[in-house]
C-alpha cells in the first residue's frame, strides 16, 4: 500500500479575519436602491476597498497564514462574492455568510440586522480549531459593531470577559438563545491565550477615529489600508517592499499620490502609533532600485514629503494609553447603527 | 482629467472662536472637496485633540506644529517679533516655500499681513497690497450670480497713490475673473462725485489712468451710495475710505437688525408685521450671510492669502478655503501679472 500523496498544511502563524462590505468591498447599504443594486451587482461590477487586495496577497504571501472571511452578506450572493475574490487573487481559507433566508423564514427579523449574534459565535467556533500559539488580526469597519465584536472576542480568548458580563451584553444585544448557546460552547472549546494583535477599523463612514479611543491601542482607525499596511510593517507582518506593494495599487487604481500616502502617514504618528523605525525601513526601501517602484516616482519627492512630515509634528507624539475596556458602558456600539438606542459617533 | 491637488495652509490658532471652529472648518473641507489638502498649522495636541473627534479626512490634513500665536489685540510688528514660531508667521513661511499654495487666516489683520510681507515678494509692477473685503449688494455679479461686491482696498495701504489705484483695479478684476467667473468685472472709482473730474487729485489722475487700461471695463466714479446697490463689481479705493465704508456698512447692518429686534419686542401690531416678513427677512439674512463667501483676498503678493472673518464657524473657513484653492488652481498672481502688463 502506498503512502497517500498528501503532505498536509503547517499550521497557521497568523489568522488574518476580515469582514467583507465596507471593509474589503466598496459597498453601499444606505437606501434600497443601494441595496438592490448590491445584490444585483456582477462579480466584475463590485469595487475593493483601494489597497485591500494588495494588502490580503502580501499577507498571505508569507505562506503560514489563514484568511477567514466572515460577512453579513447573504449566503445567496455566495457565488458572486467568490466570483470578486477570484478576480482580485485573493485565496481565502474559510468564508461565512449569514443566513438571511433562513432568519426570514423563521421570522428571525433581529437577526437580520444584528452582527453580534452573528459574527461572535462564526469567529469563535473559527478560533475553537485554530492552534493555540496563532495569532490574529482582525479588519472590520465603522458601519456596524465591528470593534466592539472584534474587541469582546479578543478579550473572551484572553480570558478578560467574565460569563457574567458577556451575558449581559448578549442579553442587551438581542441575542437569540440559540446563537447565545453556540457563544458559550464555542468559548469553553478554546484555551485561554492572548493571540489577538491588531483590530483594524476601515473608517468607511469617517467615524472621527476618537470614538474607538475607548478600545484602547489595539484597536486603529485607518483611513485606507496603506496605514494598516505601514502599522503591519512595524508590527513584523510585513516587509518594507511589501507595503511599498499596497501603496502602488493604491496609487494606480485610487489616484492616491505623494500628498495622501504622506498625510496618512503623519496620521498614525499623530496618533502615537511607534513608525518611526517602520518609515527609516520604507525609505530604504524606496531608495533600493526595484521596477515596481516606477509607480512611485519621483522617488526623492515621496522620502522628502514622509521626512517632512515627521518633521512638522516636532517632539514624538506620546503612545496612546493602554486601557481595560468597559464592554457595559459601550453596549450602544454592540447595536445596529440604526437601532434607536445606539448613540451617534460625534460630529 | 484629475484635478491638480492644491495644498491649503490654515492658520489655525488665530480666531476668535479659538483653534476649533478653524480646525472644523478644515476637516468640513477635507470631506466635501476631494482635490483640496489642509495643512493644519498651530498646536498640534490641540489640532490632534479636535480632530480626532471631527469627521474628517486624514488623507487630505497634514499638522505643522508652531507653538506661539498672535492675538487679536496685539501689535502686529512687535508680536511678530517677540514670536517668530508664531502659527501665522511659520503658515506664510510654509506657502512661501512651497510646502502649500495658499494660506487662509482668521486671525489678527494686521499681523497676518505683515507675516505675508515678510515672506512673501510683491508682484512686479505692484507697490503696495491691497487687502479686499466682499459686501452684500442689491444685484447679482457674474456667472456664479454671486450677492456680493469686491471693494479695495479696506485697510492695507492708507495713503494710495494713482499708480496704486491702479494696480488695485487690475488686481480686483482679476480677482472678480477667477472667483466670481465674471468675465467682464465692471471696475468703478470711488468719489465723491460720478464725474471724471471730481474727488482729490490721485483719484481724478487713477481715473484718466485706469479709463486708458485696455481690457478693463471701467464704469467710471461711483458714489457711497452705490456700493450697496452694486453698481460696480469691484469698487476702487484707497485703505482709509475703504476702511470707513466698510465699517459703516458693517455699523448699518448691525443697526438694521437691532431695529427689528426693538420693534419685536415693543408691540404686538409689530411683531405680527415682522412675522408677515419673516420670509423675507430671511431670504436678506442669507443674501448677506458673509460666511458664505469664507473670507476675502490681500491682494498684491506672488502667494495667495486669504483672510477669513475673525468670527468666522467652520462653514467660512471651509468656504475661505474654497476659495484659497480656486485661486491657486487659477493662477490668480499671474493673472494679475498679465493684467498689469498690458
Amino acid at each position: 500500500m502506498s503512502l497517500p500523496d498528501r503532505i498536509d498544511p503547517r499550521p497557521p502563524r497568523r489568522i488574518y479575519r476580515w469582514d467583507l462590505d465596507k471593509t474589503y468591498l466598496q459597498t453601499e447599504f444606505d437606501s434600497i436602491r443601494d441595496i438592490l443594486r448590491t445584490a444585483f451587482q456582477k462579480a466584475h461590477e463590485k469595487q475593493a476597498v483601494p489597497g485591500a487586495s494588495a494588502l490580503i496577497r502580501e499577507l498571505a504571501a508569507n505562506g503560514d497564514s489563514r484568511l477567514c472571511i466572515v460577512s453579513g452578506s447573504p449566503r445567496q450572493m455566495r457565488s458572486v462574492l467568490e466570483e470578486k475574490l477570484k478576480l482580485d487573487g485573493v485565496v481565502w481559507d474559510e468564508f461565512v455568510l449569514k443566513d438571511n433566508v433562513g432568519n426570514l423564514m423563521r421570522g428571525r427579523f433581529r437577526a437580520l440586522r444584528g452582527q453580534v449574534g452573528y459574527k461572535l459565535p462564526a469567529i469563535l467556533e473559527s478560533r475553537a480549531l485554530a492552534p493555540l500559539e496563532a495569532e490574529e488580526v482582525l479588519f472590520g469597519d465603522d458601519a456596524e459593531a465591528d470593534a466592539f465584536i472584534y474587541s469582546l472576542y479578543a478579550d473572551m480568548v484572553a480570558g478578560r470577559v467574565d460569563e457574567r458580563v458577556l451575558s449581559q451584553i448578549l442579553s442587551q444585544a438581542a441575542v437569540y438563545p440559540d446563537e447565545v448557546e453556540r457563544v458559550h460552547a464555542a468559548w469553553k472549546k478554546i484555551a485561554v491565550s492572548d493571540p489577538v494583535r491588531r483590530i483594524f477599523i476601515h473608517l468607511d463612514r469617517l467615524t472621527p477615529p476618537a470614538h474607538f479611543a475607548d478600545y484602547g491601542p489595539r484597536v486603529v482607525p485607518i483611513f485606507n489600508y496603506f496605514q494598516a499596511a505601514l502599522v503591519l510593517l512595524a508590527d513584523g507582518h510585513l516587509t518594507a517592499p511589501q507595503v511599498i506593494k499596497v501603496a502602488v495599487e493604491m496609487v494606480q487604481t485610487a489616484g492616491h499620490n505623494i500628498i495622501t500616502l504622506s498625510n496618512s502617514f503623519q496620521d498614525l504618528l499623530r496618533r502615537g502609533l511607534p513608525l518611526q523605525q517602520a518609515a527609516a525601513a520604507l525609505v530604504q526601501a524606496l531608495e533600493g532600485p526595484n521596477a515596481l517602484l516606477q509607480a512611485l516616482r519621483p522617488m526623492p519627492d515621496i522620502i522628502s514629503a514622509f521626512t517632512k512630515r515627521l518633521a512638522a509634528l516636532g517632539t514624538e507624539p506620546a503612545p496612546p494609553p493602554a486601557r481595560a475596556v468597559d464592554y457595559l458602558a459601550m453596549l450602544h456600539h454592540a447595536l445596529p447603527r440604526t437601532h434607536k438606542a445606539r448613540k451617534p459617533p460625534p460630529a | 482629467m484629475a484635478i491638480k491637488p492644491v495644498t491649503i495652509a490654515f492658520d489655525v490658532m488665530g480666531s476668535d472662536h479659538g483653534p476649533a471652529e478653524v480646525i472644523r472648518g478644515a476637516a468640513q473641507l477635507s470631506l466635501e472637496s476631494p482635490h483640496i489638502h489642509a495643512l493644519l498649522v498651530g498646536d498640534r495636541a490641540v489640532i490632534d485633540d479636535v480632530l480626532a473627534a471631527t469627521r474628517h479626512s486624514g488623507e487630505r490634513i497634514s499638522v505643522q506644529h508652531a507653538s506661539g500665536f498672535i492675538a487679536m489685540d496685539e501689535k502686529p510688528g512687535e508680536a511678530l517679533a517677540r514670536k517668530p514660531d508664531a502659527s501665522v508667521s511659520v503658515a506664510a513661511r510654509l506657502v512661501a516655500e512651497g510646502e502649500a499654495d495658499a494660506l487662509v487666516s482668521a486671525g489678527n489683520t494686521g499681523a497676518c499681513v505683515l507675516a505675508c510681507a515678510r515672506h512673501f515678494q510683491l508682484l512686479p509692477g505692484v507697490r503696495r497690497a491691497a487687502l479686499a473685503a466682499v459686501y452684500p449688494t442689491r444685484m447679482r455679479h457674474g456667472g456664479k450670480e454671486d450677492p456680493f461686491s469686491l471693494i479695495l482696498d479696506v485697510g492695507a495701504t492708507v495713503e494710495a497713490t494713482a499708480d496704486d489705484l491702479v494696480t488695485f483695479a487690475v488686481m480686483g478684476a482679476a480677482y472678480a475673473r477667477i472667483i466670481s467667473r465674471n468675465e467682464q468685472p465692471k471696475v468703478a472709482l470711488l468719489s465723491n462725485g460720478t464725474e471724471s473730474t471730481k474727488g482729490p487729485r490721485h483719484v481724478v489722475e487713477a481715473h484718466a489712468k485706469i479709463a486708458g487700461l485696455p481690457g478693463m471695463q471701467f464704469l467710471g466714479n461711483v458714489e457711497g451710495v452705490d456700493i450697496p446697490k452694486g453698481t460696480a463689481d469691484v469698487v476702487v479705493t484707497d485703505g482709509f475710505v475703504g476702511n470707513v465704508c466698510l465699517k459703516m456698512l458693517e455699523g448699518v447692518h448691525e443697526t438694521v437688525f437691532e431695529l427689528a429686534q426693538y420693534a419685536h419686542k415693543e408691540s404686538l401690531r409689530w411683531r405680527a408685521g415682522l412675522a408677515m416678513l419673516a420670509g423675507g427677512i430671511q431670504r436678506i439674512k442669507d443674501i448677506t450671510d458673509w460666511e458664505q463667501y469664507g473670507g476675502a483676498p490681500v491682494l498684491g503678493f506672488d502667494r495667495i492669502f486669504i483672510k477669513a472673518h475673525g468670527r468666522s464657524h467652520a462653514r467660512a473657513i471651509a468656504n475661505a478655503g474654497k476659495i484659497a484653492a480656486k485661486a491657486a488652481a487659477n493662477e490668480l498672481g499671474k493673472s494679475i501679472q498679465q493684467g498689469l502688463a498690458r
